[in-house]
């Protein structure tokens, strides 16, 4: 074999892996080897020096104490990304699908265009629809509620009302990409397939749950999960939208790591938000092994 | 009969659809034509998406008033280094990985696949830390430096994607024509993976133009923003008779981007999905 003999590449390999790998050391590795290290201290602006180590405290104060923040969070993370992704694989399931109806002549122009919500900078739509779609005073949404003769709503003020602002932000921002992987997959689903079943008198509902469905889950799956993983770790979207610093909606709707970045940068409680970094550390990494172990055991 | 009801179908499914792409422009279509109205008629609720009057004074005003140019150019600064640096730290990771064999290959790659899905922001505070005696923050270094290592799994684990589908066959015919590593490396293996390389390229720029949060907490002062850092100021420092410039702001800052997404579409889809990291 040409390349396999080891010995001979061993210096060479690690030669060319050590820049890499020291800059994720550096700027990966060792920082979240840090954070583990603060979250046992009781760092914050008062004592950004003479801090001293205190134990277990923070995580007990992020995982014991319901008002703390932190479980509210994560609870919203959860109906965040629960609702995100079942929103988003139904309704981008019933776009490709009808995207790929025979007679559809205009279905490149379409998808074209249904391209561009993933195509903007994110946080450029993001704070677009802030300040164009939501802004309570000349916002294109209150101006069109006026024109119906309905009061404006500040949509970001209210918990319930920013919740599914943001949420409806992010299905806009997700789904030309979700739709796109359905729409491929789809292609490639064997149309013979259907014969049969059309023979039969199945009628669309019946043809997606029984065939459709089954056929495309294996093809669409390392993307549903990469997106599940997004979803979760959604920062922007709530962030920007009523989160920003100076210039909070007063909605009080927090995801994970908007919950993270305030506590480190707003109200400086270093040794807190670290130790909820941590939380969501070992929380993703769970999560990922489970993935891993899953998918080895479905490939087996 | 039946023709005629399919015909129907049609119409209304391209209504639908023409409603839905309508959907998905709003936005878009909104700010645009803000930037481009002159009368000031966004306050009042007869705004029409075809503006009664243009003008290019919000354009004018972003450019001119606006320290925008310094913004782009430090945005390109950034990107253009990053992109490089990390191409360059990339390929020779991923070729090692992707060739060679050694003890602790597969724990490197299994750890760069776990530490890829973990979030930077959560160890931000303690980069910030950690840069921070060493002069590194409200630097272009310092930031340079976080974004390469934000990418770098990404990089490296899509180049080896790609490396891995490249069959061995083909170097091991060129060692036996007398080529060393490196010319097999440089003539062979490279031109076939120019695809991949632009689009890993093309995500680490992307990812450095839109990137905003670590820009705006580790570069302090109006002229080190970056193009992302300067749209978030203002729109920060937002009352509603700059929403016009803010408008425009967004267009002139999308516009890049938009061009490098479409130009590269095609090329995005196989270049990810040959590497098999997406997202």
């Amino acid at each position: 074999m040409w390349k396999l003999k080891t010995d001979k590449c061993v210096l060479r390999s690690w030669l060319c892996l050590s820049p890499s790998l020291l800059i994720i050391g550096l700027i990966i590795v060792f920082p979240m080897i840090y954070t583990a290290y603060i979250s046992l201290t009781n760092m914050n602006i008062y004592n950004w020096f003479d801090f001293e180590i205190i134990g277990l405290v923070n995580y007990g104060r992020a995982l014991l104490v319901f008002d703390s923040g932190f479980l509210h969070a994560l609870s919203v993370t959860f109906l965040w990304t629960a609702a995100n992704m079942i929103l988003q694989l139904v309704i981008a399931f019933v776009m490709a699908s009808l995207l790929n109806v025979g007679k559809l002549r205009l279905r490149r122009v379409y998808k074209t265009i249904l391209m561009f919500p993933w195509a903007m900078p994110g946080y450029v739509s993001i704070l677009l629809w802030r300040n164009g779609m939501f802004n309570s005073q000349f916002g294109l949404l209150n101006q069109w509620l006026d024109r119906l003769g309905f009061d404006p709503v500040r949509w970001l003020a209210d918990d319930v009302t920013a919740f599914i602002s943001c949420l409806a932000v992010n299905l806009w921002l997700a789904l030309p990409f979700m739709i796109m992987i359905i729409d491929g997959a789809l292609q490639s689903v064997d149309k013979s397939y259907y014969e049969s079943a059309l023979i039969d008198g199945a009628g669309w509902f019946d043809r997606s749950v029984k065939l459709t469905i089954p056929a495309i889950r294996p093809i669409i799956g390392p993307a549903v999960i990469i997106t599940l993983f997004t979803t979760f770790k959604q920062f922007d979207v709530i962030y920007l939208l009523t989160q920003q610093v100076g210039a909070k909606t007063g909605a009080n709707i927090h995801t994970v790591l908007t919950y993270t970045y305030e506590t480190a940068f707003v109200t400086s409680n270093y040794g807190y938000s670290s130790a909820i970094s941590m939380c969501i550390f070992a929380l993703l990494m769970g999560l990922t092994l489970l993935v891993k172990t899953k998918q080895r055991r479905r490939n087996a | 009969m039946r023709k005629k009801i399919e015909r129907t179908g049609l119409v209304l499914l391209n209504l639908f659809f023409i409603a839905v792409c309508f959907g998905a422009l709003v936005p878009i279509l909104y700010a645009f034509s803000v930037s481009l109205n002159a009368s000031n008629s966004i306050l009042g609720s007869d705004f029409s998406f075809i503006p009664r009057q243009f003008t290019f004074a919000n354009y004018r005003a972003v450019i001119i008033e606006q320290p925008v140019l310094l913004w782009f150019r430090n945005t390109v600064i950034l990107a253009v280094s990053s992109v490089a640096i990390s191409l360059l730290v990339a390929i020779p990771a991923a070729y090692s990985l992707s060739r060679f064999r050694f003890v602790g290959r597969l724990k490197i790659v299994g750890g760069l696949v776990l530490l890829h899905s973990f979030p930077a922001i959560l160890s931000m505070f303690a980069i910030y830390r950690l840069l921070s005696p060493i002069g590194l923050v409200n630097t272009k270094a310092g930031i340079v430096l976080i974004y390469i290592g934000t990418m770098a799994m990404f990089g490296v684990l899509n180049l080896k994607g790609y490396f891995d589908s490249v069959p061995l066959e083909i170097e091991e015919a060129a060692s036996i024509d007398g080529a060393n590593t490196r010319q097999t490396v440089t003539t062979i293996l490279l031109p076939l993976a120019k695809p991949t390389i632009i689009v890993t390229g093309i995500m680490v720029l992307i990812f450095v133009w839109n990137e905003y949060i670590y820009a705006i907490t580790f570069m302090t002062g109006a002229r080190n923003y970056t193009l992302a850092a300067g749209l978030y100021s203002l729109q920060a420092t937002e009352m509603s008779g700059s929403w016009p410039v803010f408008a425009s702001a967004s267009i002139v800052v999308s516009l890049p981007i938009l061009v490098i997404f479409f130009m590269t579409q095609k090329h995005m889809q196989s270049g990810l999905t040959a590497g098999g990291v997406k997202g």
